[in-house]
């Protein structure tokens, strides 16, 4: 029998854990848990998921899963992380990983001290056209990275964005760097792979955007947030917009010999190609050029569709599907270890910018 | 009144006024919601409403929203956002509010009447078949999680409301709305289509459709909620005369707006949601199963209802349907003309 797999926290986003574990054929997700007995219920019931708790301690004990999910907000993660390793567990925590780098540093401090594994869920980084982007990078095709470009839209009229503005309590508002602490993991964790240092220079500023005829952003909420970040070899960008449409998530690389554009929206990645063409001649040809790599890409993404390789969460499947072999092979999880906690500590420079108040 | 500010509850509150209820506490989450209740009062002399400001999922606010009433109509329910979203704000809430009930100080639960504002969705339609009529004692769903998620969570809150009953002996008045409208509502019912991009696809077809409009069901709800003989009973709430799901469509395109649409007659819909219901299993969910043959039963079967337990303790339309319909059409025109 495979990995016994259990879930602690059954809001919004453990839907898609459980959807996701439950195409993986060789685990088992065991049991839910939350605090509120009714959520756990209702994730169970929808799920078919055998039995539901609403004391972790309780499911740890008599189930005794393999890998616990964590998909509680991240004020509980490093307590729940302590227990559960020390119950026995892997991890897998949802983002953001932690209210503070410390506490991030606490969290793989406890899992790797138990001998237990860690991954979080940078799903996008496990999307296909992320792989495609890696597979550029090490094969040299983009050269070495100049600048790097991480765009993520924002809708605050959704199903998140309106929890968030009816309710001044929830748990987002209460995060040291509010909405943007939910959602800059997955803009910075696109960049880090590209960065050389340890810790860029960053420069960070945030606003109100009150676009016209777009979402406005209520009771004080900053939802604009522009990032600049210089290594030693590398810059970058990192973008965060609630009124920029259409709502985009889009990485572009510039190498020393090709600069490359994704969008992770379409599931698209086009080459922007040095030319070699001379003259008039060189600047007739690039459209052309992008055209069939975007051709080649709504192929490729047809392909996909046909094969049922196509979901929404597929990258999140994929990265659990790696994240449980390396556990059942005793391999090193799909995450470095490094690249967590640089996101963390690089977030945590952001938020000392932005809301300057809340660090002191 | 919990709810007091969403599209029923002000109708309710004018209602109850009406009646010569003056004392009434509105629970509210947001403070804009609270003009169009003051003006009520104003032109109800003698209305003492007691706006109360919180959010049902903190224990303490329930608390508040409870303290010293004997009569409690609970309308707030989640209508749309998420799964998780629809439990939190229908039942999560709903224990909330019953737990406030079993311990609060003043008038003991067991005397207090509480008034749940239910829905249709509750019904286990699916197993009776094609025009099966349905009344207070079709028996409930045995498969919510089958259905759509605001079916379920409010199943659900339904049995937790019976369950604290039977524990803590407060009477407990249901009321089950067919489909609300009227001014400040939406134009469709699932029940009579869905948009898909450009185009209405008309699904509801000759089927009867469960309207109520927001006056007659505000009314329906005060009466059965105040009623000496309502306690320990549930009532289905609709209007009479009522129309087919493509009389409303054809009436929609008439006098609002006109609209494309391709009506699908029921054997198609159901073709159609055995095909998705197989494509979705076999690609682990590439498409949502929006539609599956167990709801396109439960929403398009068709059915016939009955509101002759409603009409026997006295209520009856205070508008007529031809005049409710008049009125939400010329507040639709109005909106798309703001467009």
């Amino acid at each position: 029998m495979g990995l016994k797999i259990a879930i602690v926290g059954c809001g919004k986003i453990a839907d898609a854990h459980a959807e996701e574990i439950k195409k993986i054929p060789s685990v088992q997700l065991a049991a839910v848990c939350d605090l509120e007995p009714i959520m756990a219920e209702q994730l169970a019931v929808r799920y078919a998921i055998p039995r539901w708790y609403s004391d972790v301690a309780a499911m740890l004990e008599t189930e005794r899963p393999d890998v616990l999910h964590i998909t509680t907000p991240p004020q509980s993660h490093l307590s729940l992380t302590r227990q559960a390793v020390g119950a026995g567990c892997h991890i897998f925590l949802e983002k953001p990983v932690a209210l503070h780098h410390s506490d991030a540093e606490a969290i793989i401090e406890a899992a790797t001290g138990a001998g237990r594994k860690l991954a979080v869920n940078y799903w996008p980084r496990f999307e296909a056209p992320a792989l495609e982007l890696r597979r550029l990078y090490e094969t040299g095709v983009l050269g070495l990275p100049i600048h790097v470009e991480s765009f993520l839209g924002y809708d605050l009229g959704g199903e998140y964005g309106t929890a968030l503005k009816r309710d001044p309590d929830h748990w987002v508002n209460r995060l040291p760097g509010k909405l943007f602490q939910n959602v800059l993991d997955h803009v910075l964790n696109k960049i880090t792979p590209f960065l050389d240092d340890e810790l860029p220079i960053i420069e960070a500023m945030a606003y109100r955007g009150n676009a016209t005829g777009s979402e406005s952003s209520a009771g004080g909420l900053l939802d604009e947030l522009r990032v600049v970040m210089r290594g030693a070899q590398t810059s970058a960008y990192a973008t965060f917009s609630a009124h920029a449409r259409p709502l985009g998530q889009t990485l572009r690389v510039y190498g020393t010999k090709n600069t490359a554009f994704v969008d992770f929206m379409a599931r698209t990645v086009v080459l922007e190609r040095k030319q070699t063409f001379p003259s008039a001649l060189g600047r007739m040809f690039p459209p052309f050029l992008v055209a069939k790599d975007y051709l080649r890409q709504g192929m490729k993404n047809v392909s996909s569709f046909s094969h049922a390789r196509f979901h929404f969460f597929d990258g999140m499947r994929r990265l659990l599907t790696e994240f449980y072999l390396s556990i059942e092979q005793d391999t090193p999880p799909p995450i470095a270890y490094k690249e967590i906690l640089r996101v963390s500590q690089m977030m945590d420079r952001i938020f000392e910018q932005v809301y300057p108040e809340v660090r002191a | 009144m919990t709810g007091a500010g969403g599209f029923v509850g002000v109708h309710v509150v004018e209602r109850l006024l009406v009646h010569g209820y003056t004392e009434i506490r509105c629970f509210l989450r947001e403070r804009g919601k609270a003009e169009r209740l003051l003006q009520m009062a104003e032109s109800h002399p003698g209305a003492q409403l007691d706006l109360c400001y919180g959010n049902l999922r903190s224990r303490s606010d329930c608390a508040r929203a409870v303290a010293d009433v004997s009569l409690v109509f609970h309308l707030a329910a989640g209508m749309k956002g998420s799964p998780a979203e629809l439990f939190a704000d229908s039942v999560v809430v709903a224990r909330n509010l019953l737990e406030a009930l079993e311990s609060h100080d003043g008038v003991p639960a067991r005397k207090t009447r509480v008034v749940l504002v239910s829905s249709f969705g509750v019904y286990g339609v699916v197993p009776l078949g094609r025009g099966a009529r349905v009344d207070e004692e079709t028996p409930l769903e045995d498969h919510p999680e089958w259905r759509d998620t605001y079916s379920h969570s409010k199943l659900r809150q339904e049995q937790l409301f019976r369950e604290y009953q039977g524990r803590v002996g407060f009477e407990l008045v249901v009321m089950r709305p067919g489909v609300i409208y009227g001014p400040g509502g939406g134009a469709f019912s699932s029940r009579v289509g869905i948009q898909i991009g450009p185009v209405f696809f008309h699904l509801g077809g000759s089927n009867l459709l469960p309207l109520a409009y927001v006056v007659n069901c505000a009314e329906a709800i005060v009466l059965a909620g105040t009623h000496p003989d309502s306690a320990g009973q549930a009532y289905n709430v609709h209007d009479d005369d009522l129309p087919t799901a493509s009389r409303y469509l054809r009436e929609y395109k008439r006098h609002v707006k006109r609209i494309r649409s391709i009506r699908l007659p029921y054997f198609i819909t159901r073709i159609l949601a055995w095909s998705l219901e197989k494509y979705h299993r076999r690609s682990q969910g590439q498409l949502p199963a929006i539609f599956t043959r167990y709801k396109v039963a439960a929403a398009w079967g068709g059915n016939t209802f009955s509101n002759a337990k409603l009409h026997s303790i006295g209520w009856h339309p205070l508008i007529a349907p031809s005049d409710a319909m008049a009125q939400t059409f010329e507040y639709l025109r109005g909106q798309e003309k703001k467009l």
